[in-house]
């Protein structure tokens, strides 16, 4: 033992401290949680991870990075995902919720306009995959299974490759240069692609099968189903599809004067307002209201905005043709009664109040189905592909995803199914049983210390004016300002991750909060934590937990 | 190596006041003297009086100090540190930062004579309050800072007098800087504490530190609880510069006392089976009157 | 120099020359013409010091701890009630080791209130850890300020200089001030080993658990025991450059031969010696031990002085309320157990609270004890204003 110093005066600079640890009941710890956004984006895109990276190290390039691990479409997703994270997202119980979708185009657009590549993590290996259908079920699925070295080929029945992405979403939603440009980045990844070929018309499944080691089917819900209705066999009267295809495909569609669109979905909106560009009066047909309609609000309201005239409570009774040519529809007036089957309110005709709409072209954008010729799987509902967890078929190794097994769904589904196929078909073809991490518990805000958070304005995109959208297929959002972009993205709480706000470092009583020399993240210092709970109540986004010792 | 958080842009943290103390957990006036400290820098003498704080950061062979400390007594930390300054004078040494401190009961009641002949004097000399209402050092018992209505060892039934307004009596010496703060903001504390040291003279900053003990919360909601002290009204922070009230902290949403007396011990006794007592009104009202004096 | 000069002046002056860095004091009857005059030489420019008027003695003892404990030669002075206040700072100063120097101009403690002089003061606080040195006149009052920062430096243990109020502090007197110069051969620079300072930072004050607060206790114990090495030391060198015996252990006065021996401090020693020349002129052998440091206690200097007297009596104007005389009790520990039976020790109390002690007094206080001890005594307690209902 040392010699007490003259009057007890301690050299201050050789203290041993003296360890409190031990009297502690509890112990903090770092538990990373799944924000709800990414819990609620089907392509899973680790949303805190790029916003926080926009935030934090203000880098589009890195940002990107973090994106185009799950999804290789940002700059797609950025503009025709109906965005259900911005619905999940904890700030909205605060103010509102961050503008994930806007800055999902930013960084996706970056990543084009810099030429980013998407990076293999295995340079190639030997197994063979065969993909049909070039939708982002298709791509994705492509992608990541690129991305981990196996040679991927794409059959696509089209000229181009895209999918409902390509001959559906018109491209003032999505100009094609874009779309073109991000399919092409994916291909760079060394994936063949071989277009009009329709596979069970122009080449057997069956030989698919045999030469590859596993099939991935995402032919999507290409068919136009169409009402029975009389006079839908005249001319000028096209299923939603079909008319968009044509427009997409770049060919000129003479619709006359009057357009009626029958329908209140997505292809629906998009007809209308392709109809719209096209120089007509259009008239969208509804049996129910506004608020039963599937379409997403934003693309109603856009078409509502471009002056798409609304007729709810109203169905088609005829189509009224003069020599083989539409010249109007008779509809009726109907009422809602209690529910039917759908939960949503059924409509029942009200007698003597028929009437003519005057038209020259009739959409019947009435569903889509499967387009099954030549391929023969298991059927769900006899509508969809019938596939397990894991998305395989009722054949061994031949997978599916997208609309054709969700049904009708959205760019970011498929994306994801397409990315789960990747890695089911891995697991597959190296006989892994089951490779998936289990997603760590979901994070919601009364979980959250907002009080560290400011509140502050949404970024909210700009659209054309609706004289500038009406006289071209432009797309209609402007780019954004990405110094904007990144003020927005700060304002993203990093749902139950670290993003070094410092509050554990500071409040700690006990300064047993410390940088590591290791890993340079903030760690406890175990020797003198005492447990009391202060960081982990302070830390705004609840990466700290206090459990139990062990 | 991770980069400074920007987060923590000019905030300091030096561990010059650091771990291995014997305070409780959550003690806010730990984190309080680890701010005041880090803030003022290595070149910094600490003239401590007795209570919680030299109790647990003190002991002998291992205190919690890394820059030099100087205790004597209860009562007469700005008496010593107007000593030391006194000989750095003297002696032509410095500029060094001299920052005497104690707890509410050594500041306001058994060293207030000393303080009082320090301000007057004009030693330049920062004296800083550890504010946690009560002697706690000695087991919770009632300081002239202990608030009305709280129960302490000494005031069973409530105490029964209002607050002690030190700040404006420092204020009115005619001191050059006094501040209040509270240690959920430690951007500002450390602000306060810088500014005050850059100034020549004696300074004065009051900073509540919550004392999970004494005030009966658990040790986690100390940063919270001097919210609700700020966001009731209970405690206003400002600064007095050469002798003009300034940058008041205005609430953004002023709560009503309840929300900061249910959740602290000391309190509890004004709510017979959750319904507020008379005593909850009175307190509301020292509130308005400190929203109404300070604009806050 | 040879100055007529008052006792309280002509300790500033001295003090002055010893270039206290700090100088801090609260004033008190009879010590206020000490800092008074020590105020006007720094006021004129004479010493470069602090001088910090504070507004208590508690806070004066302070001001002076904490800058002996930044490097400060410091210097207090007080008194009585002032010296009380001071009391808590006191012990924690000699508990930190500081060479701090306070004279203490001796004087009574209320209640009642009196100005005048006794010793109950600085007895007080005698358990402090503190040097205490008494005065006998000006001469030495001054003498033994140089001593005090000298020995306080080299032990790191606070001097106290006691010198009884007004007695000396009031009388003018010639006093020989030193030069400056011999001042400072006699005194060096105050080379400080603990103190507070961001370049070596140490912990000055530190709680002591039970594993410490004792070995810090039998530290201090044995460094005053040892500062009687210091103290002799100085007091002989002093004499050595100043040709002037001042301060030291003990003194004696015409005790070799003496049947009766009294052991007393301070100014009365005076009248003792003067008491003690006129028996010898009658005929009676009276010796005088005069106790100059009182802490540390020169217990072996007592011993060995009065080893073979068999009548000693202790004068002294302080007492222990309750138990007697405080200096008695220090002599009668003087000698070891296995005591002569048959020595006498007699306990006499006398002038508190400014009471005269005239030379009468002494002479029936050594008459008394002549013919048999007396355990203990007030010496010239005027009966007839004693209410026995009181008592
Ligand atoms: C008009 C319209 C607008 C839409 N708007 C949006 C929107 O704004 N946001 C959104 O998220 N979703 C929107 N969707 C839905 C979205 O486009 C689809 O959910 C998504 O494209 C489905 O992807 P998929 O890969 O499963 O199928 P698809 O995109 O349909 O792709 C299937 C591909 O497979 C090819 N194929 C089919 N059969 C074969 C075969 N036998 N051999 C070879 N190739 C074959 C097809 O040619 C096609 O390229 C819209 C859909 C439509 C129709
Ligand atoms: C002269 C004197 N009286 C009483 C005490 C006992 N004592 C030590 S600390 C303390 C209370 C300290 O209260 P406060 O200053 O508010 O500091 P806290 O412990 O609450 O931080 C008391 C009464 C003492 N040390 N000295
Ligand atoms: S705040 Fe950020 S991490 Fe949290 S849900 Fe919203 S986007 Fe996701
Ligand atoms: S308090 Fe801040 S720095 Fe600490 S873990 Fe939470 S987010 Fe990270
Ligand atoms: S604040 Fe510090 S002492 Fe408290 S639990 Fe957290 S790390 Fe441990
Ligand atoms: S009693 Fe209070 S002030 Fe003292 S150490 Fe505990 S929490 Fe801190
Ligand atoms: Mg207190």
């Amino acid at each position: 033992m040392n010699k007490l110093p003259l009057g007890l005066a301690l050299d201050l600079r050789n203290v041993v401290p003296y360890k409190t640890g031990s009297w502690r009941t509890l112990l903090p710890v770092n538990i990373m949680q799944t924000p709800p956004c990414s819990n609620a984006c089907p392509a899973g895109n680790d949303i805190r991870g790029f916003l926080r990276t926009l935030a934090e190290k203000k880098d589009y390039e890195a940002a990107w990075h973090v994106l185009t691990r799950t999804n290789p479409l940002p700059a797609t997703c950025g503009r025709v995902c109906p965005h259900p994270c911005e619905e999940g997202c904890n700030r909205r119980d605060f103010d509102t919720a961050v503008a994930i979708n806007t800055a999902e185009r930013a960084v996706g657009d970056y990543g084009l306009e810099e030429n980013l590549e998407h990076k293999k993590l295995i340079a190639s290996r030997k197994e063979r995959v065969a993909v049909i259908g070039s939708g982002p079920a298709g791509l994705s699925c492509a992608f990541h299974l690129a991305k981990r070295g196996f040679h991927v080929k794409i059959y696509e029945a089209y000229g181009e490759p895209g999918g409902m992405m390509r001959y559906g979403i018109p491209s003032y939603r999505l100009p094609n240069y874009i779309l073109r440009q991000e399919l092409d980045n994916v291909l760079k990844l060394g994936i063949e692609l071989e277009c009009n070929v329709k596979v069970g018309v122009n080449i057997p499944m069956d030989q698919l099968v045999q030469t590859y080691d596993a099939v991935f089917v995402g032919i999507g819900a290409q068919k136009g189903l169409s009402i029975d209705i009389t006079g839908d066999d005249a001319k000028n009267v096209f299923t939603g599809v079909d008319f968009l295809r044509e427009v997409n495909s770049g060919k000129y569609v003479d619709v006359g004067k009057d357009v009626v669109v029958i329908g209140g979905g997505n292809t629906a909106m998009d007809c209308a307002r392709v109809a719209k560009r096209l120089g007509a009066n259009v008239s969208v047909v509804y049996r129910r209201t506004r608020i039963e309609m599937p379409a997403i609000t934003a693309e109603i309201d856009e078409a509502m905005e471009e002056r798409v005239m609304f007729r709810y409570h109203t169905n088609p009774v005829k189509i009224i043709t003069d020599d083989d040519k539409v010249v109007g529809i008779l509809s009726v007036q109907m009422e809602l009664k209690e529910p039917d089957a759908s939960g949503r309110a059924r409509p029942v005709p009200i007698p003597g109040s028929e009437s003519v709409i005057p038209a020259d072209t009739v959409i019947l954008a009435t569903g889509q189905a499967v387009d099954y010729d030549g391929i023969e799987v298991q059927k769900r509902d006899g509508k969809w592909v019938a596939a397990n967890e894991n998305l395989m078929t009722s054949i061994d190794g031949i997978f599916a995803g997208g609309d054709a097994v969700l049904g009708l769904e959205t760019v970011s589904a498929a994306v994801g199914q397409g990315t789960r196929a990747a890695s089911a078909i891995e697991d597959y073809i190296e006989g892994n049983v089951e490779s998936r991490l289990a997603r760590p518990p979901v994070i919601y805000s009364r979980d959250l210390n907002t009080y560290y958070y400011q509140k502050k304005k949404r970024f909210e995109k700009e659209a054309l004016p609706i004289h500038m959208r009406l006289k071209h297929f432009k797309e209609i959002y402007p780019p954004f300002d990405l110094e904007a972009i990144i003020d927005e993205a700060e304002r993203c709480f990093s749902c139950g991750l670290c993003f070094n706000c410092g509050n554990c470092f500071m409040y700690c009583p006990d300064n047993a909060v410390k940088i590591s020399p290791k890993t340079g993240l903030y760690e406890f210092d175990l020797d003198f934590c005492k447990g009391c709970g202060l960081c982990a109540k302070e830390c705004p986004c609840h990466y700290i937990q206090m459990s139990l010792e062990r | 190596m991770m980069e400074q958080s920007k987060y923590l842009e000019g905030v300091e943290k030096k561990d010059l006041f650091a771990h291995g103390h014997r305070a409780c957990g959550g003690c806010g006036q730990a984190l309080a003297a680890r701010l005041v400290h880090d803030a003022a820098g290595e070149n910094t003498i600490a003239c401590v009086a007795t209570g919680c704080l030299e109790v647990f950061s003190s002991p002998y062979p291992d205190p919690a100090w890394r820059i030099p400390f100087l205790h004597s007594l209860f009562e007469n930390p700005a008496a010593v540190a107007s000593g030391v300054e006194a000989a750095y004078k003297a002696l032509g040494k410095g500029p060094v930062n001299i920052i005497a401190q104690g707890g509410d009961g050594s500041t306001a009641d058994i060293g207030f004579q000393c303080i009082s002949g320090m301000f007057e004097r004009g030693h330049n000399v920062l004296y800083v309050c550890y504010d946690n209402e009560a002697y706690m050092n000695t087991g919770v018992q009632r300081s002239s800072f202990t608030p009305y209505g709280a129960r302490t060892t000494t005031t069973p039934t409530g105490n029964k007098t209002r607050k002690k307004n030190l700040p404006m009596i420092a204020a009115d010496h005619g001191i050059p800087y006094v501040a209040t703060a509270t240690v959920d903001d430690f951007r500002d504390v450390q602000k306060k504490v810088k500014k005050a040291l850059a100034i020549e003279g004696p300074k004065y900053i009051h900073i509540l530190a919550p004392c999970p003990l004494g005030w009966g919360h658990p040790g986690e909601l100390t940063v919270e609880v001097c919210r609700l002290a700020k966001d009731t009204g209970l405690f206003p922070v400002f600064e007095i510069v050469n002798g003009k009230v300034t940058n008041v902290r205005r609430i953004p949403v002023k709560l009503p006392v309840e929300e900061y007396l249910k959740v602290q011990g000391r309190f509890k006794h004004l709510f017979k089976k959750g319904v507020p007592t008379e005593e909850v009104a009175v307190i509301q009202e020292i509130a308005n009157q400190n929203i109404e004096r300070f604009n806050l | 120099m040879l100055k007529q000069i008052e006792g309280s002046h002509a300790v500033a002056r001295v003090v002055s020359e010893c270039r206290p860095n700090v100088i801090s004091a609260y004033p008190i009857t009879p010590q206020t013409h000490i800092v008074e005059e020590l105020a006007t030489i720094v006021g004129n420019g004479e010493l470069e010091a602090e001088f910090v008027n504070v507004e208590s003695e508690f806070s004066a003892a302070s001001v002076v701890l904490g800058a002996s404990a930044a490097g400060a030669r410091a210097y207090t002075a007080t008194t009585s009630q002032g010296l009380l206040l001071m009391s808590e700072v006191i012990y924690c100063i000699a508990g930190m080791r500081l060479p701090i120097v306070l004279t203490c101009a001796n004087r009574a403690i209320s209640a009642p209130l009196s100005i005048w002089n006794d010793q109950q003061d600085s007895m007080a606080v005698r358990d402090a850890g503190w040097i205490q040195l008494h005065a006998e006149d000006n001469q030495e009052a001054a003498d033994l300020h140089i001593q005090a920062f000298k020995i306080a430096e080299k032990t790191f243990l606070p001097t106290m200089v006691c010198m009884d109020g007004f007695i000396l502090t009031h009388a003018f007197e010639p006093v020989d001030i030193p030069e400056q110069k011999e001042v400072d051969d006699f005194l060096p620079p105050f080379k400080p080993k603990h103190i507070v300072d961001p370049r070596w930072p140490r912990g000055i004050g530190l709680f002591a658990d039970p594993r410490f607060y004792m070995e810090t206790r039998y530290i201090l114990h044995r460094a005053l025991e040892k500062s009687e090495e210091t103290i002799k030391e100085v007091s002989s060198e002093f004499a050595k450059v100043f040709g002037r015996d001042s301060g030291g252990f003990i003194k004696t006065y015409k005790l070799k031969e003496a049947d009766v021996a009294i052991v007393s401090m301070g100014s009365v020693v005076g009248t003792i010696k003067d008491m003690i020349d006129q028996l010898e002129e009658e005929g009676k052998k009276v010796g005088l031990l005069q106790i100059c440091c009182y802490r540390p206690f020169p217990r072996h200097e007592v011993h060995k002085a009065l080893e073979d007297k068999m009548n000693i009596v202790v004068l002294e104007k302080c007492i222990s309320l309750g138990r007697g005389g405080i200096l008695a009790s220090d002599v009668r520990w003087s000698f070891p157990r296995a005591e002569k039976k048959d020595r006498n020790i007699s306990s006499f109390v006398a002038g508190l609270g400014g009471r005269n002690i005239s030379v009468d007094d002494l002479r029936y206080m050594v008459e008394k004890v002549e013919k048999e001890p007396a355990e203990f005594e007030f010496l010239g307690l005027k009966k007839e204003l004693i209410a026995e209902r009181d008592m």
